[in-house]
């Protein structure tokens, strides 16, 4: 059902309200943003289709999947269940807010020594959940970062290489930061 | 993608609450997890989002001794299952809160929105139906508290009406720490509960027992908890108990699970949740 497209069909696409916009300020991977959105927007849309940070993925959109996670004020969230309008005054970081210059985190290295990647659809949001886990536990066990990709699907890896990852990134950043 | 709708972020109480009385088909916004679902979906079509989350009173998360503790509607259920009083005074809640979905959606559900959605399903109602919690509701025409037992009505209601914010939830100050919360459901860490069992013992050694996703509504199961009066917590008592609780309800089957596999594991989890307060001293 969809009002505005007619009872038979299903609004699966942003479709603009039409609605005046409402001003928003937040700091998107520690740049300042400064725009009018549609009230109705997720902010997941509006990363994707305002901001071009496409390693923000939509699966679900009704947060089971997780491939849309960003770190909002400190917190693993799920995008496509936050309005746009709701960012208001955040910091925000996505996965292209994950890369030091011309490099990859320890964290994405890791991925990739373990093969933690297929067809990478889940890996945004997998590295940011991994990212949060790691920021407020820099030494999880590996009962508390499964617990912590809980509510992130990967449908073609499977989770084994992505745990091995995550906690072999743990170990190099502390021991980067003993250096 | 989401219905037509405007959005609107109070900075007070008044404000919030004047709005929603001059304005029909608004919807309250805390966390969302359930709403924007609902919206995606075009399962509600709100005209008006009313985002509460500014007002002071909601953002309130304290422990007066006497008092007890206060959730306001904006504390997320990660904030809750933090809480170094939630750990120690109340376990049950915590660890309610701490089994509710996946980590991402509880930093964004809130508790108040768990028992507004007023799921048969609600992980956080069962603890706070054995603390007694009351429901602090306003509306512009004054303040009321209302008991947890008499908030939900059916699936999916409640005694709220449009006109009416839910501020957020108190429950009383408790002595002993005796309870716990079991939950059975297909994965681990994310996942909507087949059965959940809430028990405690309370200092004067009586037993509440609270279940959800076994009845239309999150229940207490009063008639056991009489005949457990008095009883010494042993073993056995456990296990008819288990049994008992078996007997006494009358659960559905949906895709989760079948009827008889919730009545089945509704014993084993209220066994097994007696035995927890058994070896955690009780008597």
């Amino acid at each position: 059902m969809c009002e505005r497209y007619g009872a038979a069909k299903t609004c699966f696409t942003y479709i603009d309200s039409g609605l005046p916009r409402i001003s928003l300020h937040c700091r998107v991977n520690s740049e300042a943003v400064n725009a009018f959105v549609d009230p109705s927007m997720t902010l997941l849309s509006f990363l994707r289709k305002e901001l071009k940070l496409f390693g923000v993925k939509e699966g679900c959109g009704e947060g089971e999947c997780g491939a849309c996670t960003i770190i909002m004020n400190g917190l693993a969230v799920n995008s496509c269940m936050v309005l746009a309008v709701e960012a208001e005054g955040a910091a925000i970081t996505t996965v292209e807010g994950l890369s030091p210059d011309g490099g990859l985190s320890i964290l994405q290295q890791e991925f990739m020594n373990h093969d933690a990647l297929q067809c990478g659809f889940c890996t945004p949001g997998m590295l940011m959940s991994a990212r949060a886990l790691l920021n407020r536990n820099p030494d999880p066990t590996e009962a508390e970062a499964k617990e912590a990709i809980a509510g992130n699907f990967c449908r073609c890896t499977g989770y084994v290489p992505i745990i091995a990852a995550i906690l072999s990134a743990a170990k190099l950043e502390k021991e980067a930061r003993a250096k | 993608m989401l219905s037509r709708f405007d959005y609107v972020k109070p900075q007070t109480l008044e404000e919030a609450l004047a709005y929603l009385a001059e304005n029909a088909g608004t919807k309250i916004l805390a966390g969302g997890t359930d709403l924007m679902v609902m919206l995606r979906r075009n399962a509600q079509m709100p005209e008006h989002i009313l985002d509460i989350k500014s007002i002071p009173e909601t953002r309130r998360l304290d422990y007066k001794p006497q008092e007890g503790l206060f959730i306001g509607a904006s504390i997320n259920v990660n904030e809750v299952a933090g809480a170094a009083m939630t750990r120690e005074k109340y376990p049950a809640l915590a660890q309610a809160a701490n089994a509710l979905a996946s980590y991402q959606i509880r930093n964004r559900a809130t508790l108040v929105g768990n028992i507004c959605n007023a799921s048969p399903g609600a992980d956080l109602s069962g603890p706070l139906l054995v603390y007694d919690a009351k429901v602090h509701v306003a509306n512009s025409q004054g303040q009321q508290t209302v008991a947890i037992h008499e908030f939900f009505t059916g699936v999916k209601k409640t005694v709220l009406q449009p006109v009416d914010i839910v501020i957020g939830v108190s429950l009383p100050d408790v002595d002993a720490a005796d309870a716990v919360f079991l939950k059975q459901a297909r994965i681990r860490g994310h996942d909507l509960g087949i059965v959940g069992v809430a028990a405690r013992l309370t200092a004067a050694k009586e037993f509440r027992i609270a279940m959800s996703a076994v009845a239309p509504t999150p229940i207490r199961l009063t008639r056991m908890e009489e005949q457990l009066k008095d009883r010494p917590l042993t073993p056995e008592l456990a296990a008819w108990a288990g049994e008992e609780a078996a007997k006494s309800i009358r659960p559905i089957s949906d895709v989760r699970s079948s009827a008889e596999y919730r009545r089945h594991i509704a014993g084993v989890l209220v066994k097994r949740a007696l035995s927890q307060l058994l070896a955690a001293g009780g008597i």
